[in-house]
């Protein structure tokens, strides 16, 4: 008897060991359908997406791009502010815009110079091969070749939270802007807002 | 008889919740528009019966990209309409549309974003869809809808 009870709790814990290492269930996702997480605190990827959609569809119909000279505009990125609670990554709505930009044949995005320092410092390192016996000086890229910028795209990110019983809310205002480095003036504007609840259930959290 | 009275003392208590749109407009058009066909829309037999899509106008900018504006509108209004509405908890009604481009040879043109963008449509509103092409080698367009599932609230 001891004998079998001994069996059947060896049995028992074996099933509730595997039943534990279980490995988590992992898929692919579609990154450009709405089957992502959505969660009211962060900015998810598909806010990401829509905040960058709707600013590229203003940018491009505001026809700020287009120049008399036919020339293309340079810009560069500079600082998007995060204002909200969370730490999040603001490159993923500037690098959407540039890419859009730069495939719209209207403007070129220079990475020589931005915000948060030169994205590439590599068109300032071959300038100061100058002094260096190594290169062949004659291929070495010349000071004063480097085209500055003619705008700078910067913005801020807002986040506000509400709660009331058992919803909770967030409001994430996207603010864009693009600047006339000439004047100073921020030739366009685009605020993109974003919205999400959840509600807890009665029981569990 | 009772059986009557409670029918219609349901529909008249679900009428008085109707959550529907009303709209008034300028009956003189002012506007010149480039209507396009409409068989540039796909969408399935479910959504278009409950979205119609009353035109598509289209508008080359100055610099050579496209404008494009597909107006529709949440047909589900009657009283059957909002009681299956209300069953099916699809009020408002959840959609998401995606533009995709085409040069003048038919090929997709990858756009920066090309995402599902989800929006809520309230039955008897009408809502314009607007996109802009992503570069002036686009001649055309396809717009995809779908009802947008995972927006739907289950509270």
């Amino acid at each position: 008897m001891t004998h079998k009870i001994i069996s059947l709790l060896s049995i028992s814990l074996s099933l509730i060991i595997l039943t534990g290492c279980g490995g988590t269930q992992t898929r692919r996702i579609d990154a450009t359908s709405n089957e992502g997480l959505v969660t009211t605190d962060d900015i998810n990827f598909k806010d990401w997406q829509i905040a960058a959609e709707k600013g590229i569809n203003s940018l491009l119909e505001s026809g700020v791009l287009n120049r008399a000279d036919g020339r293309k505009m340079i810009l560069m990125i500079s600082t998007v502010k995060n204002s909200t609670n969370e730490h999040i990554d603001t490159r993923i709505l500037t690098d959407k815009i540039r890419y859009a930009l730069l495939r719209s044949g209207k403007a070129l995005t220079t990475t020589a110079i931005g915000g948060n320092g030169p994205d590439d410092r590599a068109s300032r390192q071959v300038r100061e091969l100058d002094q260096d016996d190594m290169f062949n000086q004659s291929t070495v890229k010349k000071s004063g070749t480097a085209i500055a910028p003619d705008m700078s795209l910067s913005g801020e990110i807002v986040q506000q939270q509400a709660s009331s019983g058992r919803v909770r809310e967030s409001y994430f205002f996207f603010h864009m802007a693009l600047t006339d480095l000439d004047t100073g003036l921020a030739i366009w504007e685009e605020n993109v807002e974003i919205a999400k609840q959840a509600k807890k259930p009665v029981f569990g959290w | 008889m009772k059986k009557r009275i409670i029918i219609i003392t349901s529909c008249l208590l679900l009428l008085a919740c109707q959550a529907t749109v009303n709209t008034v407009e300028n009956t003189e058009k002012f506007m010149l528009r480039e209507s396009v066909d409409n068989s540039k829309v796909s969408t399935d037999s479910f959504l278009s019966r409950r979205l119609f899509i009353e035109r598509i106008d289209k508008v080359e900018l100055p610099d050579g990209l496209l404008k494009v504006q597909v107006t529709a509108v949440n047909t589900r209004t009657s009283i059957w309409d909002q009681m299956s509405t209300w069953f099916m908890k699809d009020n408002p009604y959840q959609i998401a549309y995606r533009f995709s481009w085409l040069d003048e040879n038919g090929m997709d043109i990858k756009t920066g974003t090309q995402t599902w963008i989800p929006m809520t449509v309230i039955p008897g509103d009408t809502i314009r869809i607007m996109a802009i092409s992503p570069n002036a080698r686009c001649k055309d367009f396809t717009l995809s809808i779908k009802e947008n599932q995972e927006a739907r609230s289950n509270w």
